[in-house]
């Protein structure tokens, strides 16, 4: 679990992050998103220990980052966006010291390198040169290290980047699997289709504040953003469609093709089934009506553009 | 953390360094290098024989038992000349690279960004200290095991103790772990852009620690204790200016070399090591490296080192002494004066506190200049201590202490100036 009290961060006349609450349950994969230098960045290295916040706390499993750095990092993992790694070990020598700087039990600690080695696919780099190793592979290695100890909150700042598509898929798995073993994960990203799919929970970020947080649905409903919905038919029905729809209170953005039309409608489900039975009792053909499921991506445009603002 | 071989920072300093291809190609080295050395000094003393043979056939005489003692002692004193060699070598391979590479240290990884890794395992700051301190330096660590049991050898056949050869190998070992950490304190006051500017730093700390051997002859002899050259001179039979033979004093007493600088190097290595311990683990913006309590010891603990470590060759006046102490202490609160600057986003969350009352004048997060004054108060009652302490052996001044007191309150008003202008 992590939980960000009045977090506020100033950097001489800048003000990094301001005012942060924040709490992620434990077994949420919390996605931050926000432009460069919206203050993901300072707010994850605030969570893991690496700044003092200026004013707040940050907790980590209960325990204050700042007041025991060293409790709380053994419950930490922490992966940023650089790949840095100490290039004169090999793969397990690597793995190994981590294993031990953060107190993994001694006889553990053989096992679970290899495990960690085969979880990230490197299991024939294993007595390689960390030199040697490509840029993706290096990335890799760096998740490894950062779940070396089994963490219970892991902090992972762009970490995607550098990675093949192939190592991308992997890595979602693995923070798939990661979540449902109950670890709790934070992961920023401005690239948004990353997080899709897996983040149960999103915060967005604009210059230090955060500006929404919460479960992607309830962050929709609670915006009362407008759904996005398509819908196709059989024959010539544009002009009736353009009546109904043109004139309906709660419809807007209409566009319409021949056979097919997207459209955004703002209304409760109930009003949405009854356009659907008004449409099919007008004598439109209706082929398909469907929501567009809304992306991260979608919900982080519309609230970044102040629309709900 | 008392098993340093298990450090996980020291193996893998050991795993980088020493692998098995680097440590062979190493020792190799080191010993074609004592096979040179001893080749050497072996050619030098055969010179010496066949030169003082040629003088004895020529002259006769005192030169035939010159040359008969030679000869008795030629075996000893080859032996005793590639210990000295090989002594020497060692002193300053181990010293140096001690510095140096750990003067790079947190410099460098921060530079290979990957230090942040570093400071977000459980790893203590103490136990990377340790890791760093005696992981960095391991290869010149590995080459001067290689060659210890020749050095041993040669030192044992020429004619030294078994004490006095494990008082050396002491001595440049303290050498090595006070100067290592110097080094890494240096290299965490370092970025990327300025770590060429901590080197030279370095070497100009190298330089002034084995230069200290000069302040054996000065008021304070007990601080050329800091040279590792000091202590070595009896062992490599050196002597000071004039063959005087100096001993330090500590309160008055003479005490060995040996103790002398490991009192040195532990309390001043004291001081530094809780700088790193205080500062290591911490951004680079937030690094401190005394707090408020700490900077006051800080002052205290050499104003009372200079007393206790006083031993006068000549009668000298109270008010010099009080003069000189005064300008040691200007510069001691201009050091502590920078290194209690309070970090800028410190400073303005302590002014909003104590602009709603809530904030202390003497709060860590404050001004340095309460502090400032209580250290140069408690420098001028240690002072009036000292002064009288000593009164016996100075020709003391009425009216010393009265002139010391303006002459430290006027720095002291020039010293907090200086330091508010750069907080």
């Amino acid at each position: 679990m992590i939980e960000l009290i009045h977090l506020r961060k100033e950097y001489d006349e800048l003000v990094a992050v301001q005012d942060l609450n924040l709490t992620i349950p434990q077994g949420e994969i919390f996605g931050l998103i926000g432009p460069n230098g919206a203050g993901k960045t300072t707010t994850i290295r605030m969570a893991c220990g690496l700044l003092a916040p200026t004013v707040g706390r940050a907790l980590v499993n209960g325990i204050d980052v700042a007041a025991g750095p060293e409790g709380a990092q053994q419950s930490i993992g922490y992966l940023s966006d650089f790949f840095a790694v100490y290039e004169d070990l090999k793969v397990w020598e690597y793995l190994d010291y981590f294993a031990h700087a953060y107190r993994v039990a001694e006889g553990d600690i053989a096992a679970r390198v290899t495990e960690v080695i085969g979880q990230v696919s490197l299991e024939v780099k294993r007595d390689a040169m960390i030199r040697g190793l490509s840029r993706g592979m290096k990335q890799r290695l760096g998740i490894a290290r950062a779940i070396i100890h089994r963490p219970k909150v892991l902090l992972l700042d762009e970490p995607a980047s550098g990675l093949d598509p192939k190592a991308r898929l992997e890595l979602r798995n693995l923070l798939r699997s990661l979540r449902d073993q109950g670890s709790t994960i934070l992961i920023s990203s401005h690239i948004l289709t990353e997080l899709e799919g897996f983040c149960t929970s999103i915060g967005i970020m604009e210059k230090g504040r955060m500006v929404r947080s919460g479960r992607i649905d309830e962050v929709t409903a609670a915006e009362n953003l407008a759904r996005d919905l398509r819908l196709s038919w059989l024959g010539d029905a544009t002009a009736l469609l353009e009546q109904k729809l043109g004139g309906h209170v709660h419809v807007s953005n209409l566009q319409l093709g021949t056979g097919t039309g997207t459209f955004q409608f703002a209304g409760s489900d109930e009003e949405l089934a009854q356009l659907l039975s008004d449409l099919v009792a007008s004598g439109v053909r209706v082929k398909t009506f469907a929501e567009i499921k809304q992306t991260v991506e979608d919900l982080y445009m519309k609230l970044s553009r102040h629309e709900v603002m | 953390m008392l098993k340093f071989w298990r450090n996980p920072e020291f193996v893998r300093h050991v795993r980088a360094e020493l692998r098995p291809a680097r440590a062979i190609m190493v020792a190799v080295v080191a010993l074609f290098m004592c096979a040179l050395i001893g080749l050497a000094c072996w050619s030098q003393r055969q010179e010496l024989l066949e030169s003082a043979e040629q003088s004895a056939q020529q002259y006769g005489g005192r030169w035939a038992e010159y040359v008969e003692q030679l000869h008795r002692d030629n075996t000893r004193e080859t032996w005793l000349l590639l210990f000295r060699w090989l002594m020497g070598l060692q002193a300053g391979v181990i010293t140096f690279w001690s510095m140096f590479m750990c003067a790079q240290s947190v410099s460098g990884e921060r530079d290979s960004k990957t230090w942040d890794f570093q400071r977000t395992t459980s790893l203590t700051s103490g136990e990377i200290t340790i890791g760093k301190l005696l992981g960095e330096p391991v290869l010149a660590y590995f080459a001067a095991v290689c060659v210890l049991p020749i050095t041993f050898w040669a030192g044992l056949a020429g004619g030294i103790s078994f004490r006095a050869l494990l008082s050396a190998y002491i001595s440049v070992i303290a050498s090595a772990l006070f100067l290592g950490v110097c080094g890494l304190w240096l290299s965490t006051l370092l970025e990327t852009r300025s770590r060429g500017i901590g080197l030279v730093g370095a070497l100009g700390l190298y330089g002034f620690v084995v230069g200290a051997y000069g302040l054996a002859m000065s008021w304070f002899p007990g601080l050329g204790a800091f040279s590792p050259l000091t202590r070595l001179h009896t062992v490599l039979e050196l002597k000071f200016d004039g063959n005087r033979e100096i001993y330090p004093v500590l309160f008055g007493h003479v005490v060995p070399w040996l103790l002398m600088s490991l009192l040195l190097y532990a309390s001043f290595g004291a001081w530094v090591w809780i700088m790193l311990v205080r500062n290591l683990k911490r951004d680079y913006s937030e690094i401190r490296p005394l707090s408020r309590w700490q900077v006051v010891g800080c002052v205290a603990f050499v104003n009372f080192l200079f007393y206790a470590l006083f031993s006068p060759s000549i009668l000298i006046r109270s008010d010099v002494l009080a003069t000189f102490m005064v300008s040691l202490n200007g510069a001691l609160l201009f050091v502590v004066g920078l290194a209690s600057l309070t970090p800028h986003e410190r400073l303005k969350v302590w002014w909003r506190g104590r602009a709603e009352g809530t904030s202390s004048l003497f709060s860590d997060d404050g001004l340095p200049w309460p502090w400032l004054i209580l250290s140069g108060v408690v420098a001028y009652a240690l002072m009036v201590w000292g002064l009288l302490s000593w009164r016996l052996s100075l020709d003391f001044q009425p009216g010393s202490l009265r002139m010391a007191a303006m002459q430290l309150l006027i720095v002291l008003i020039f010293v907090m100036r200086d330091i508010m202008f750069i907080q």
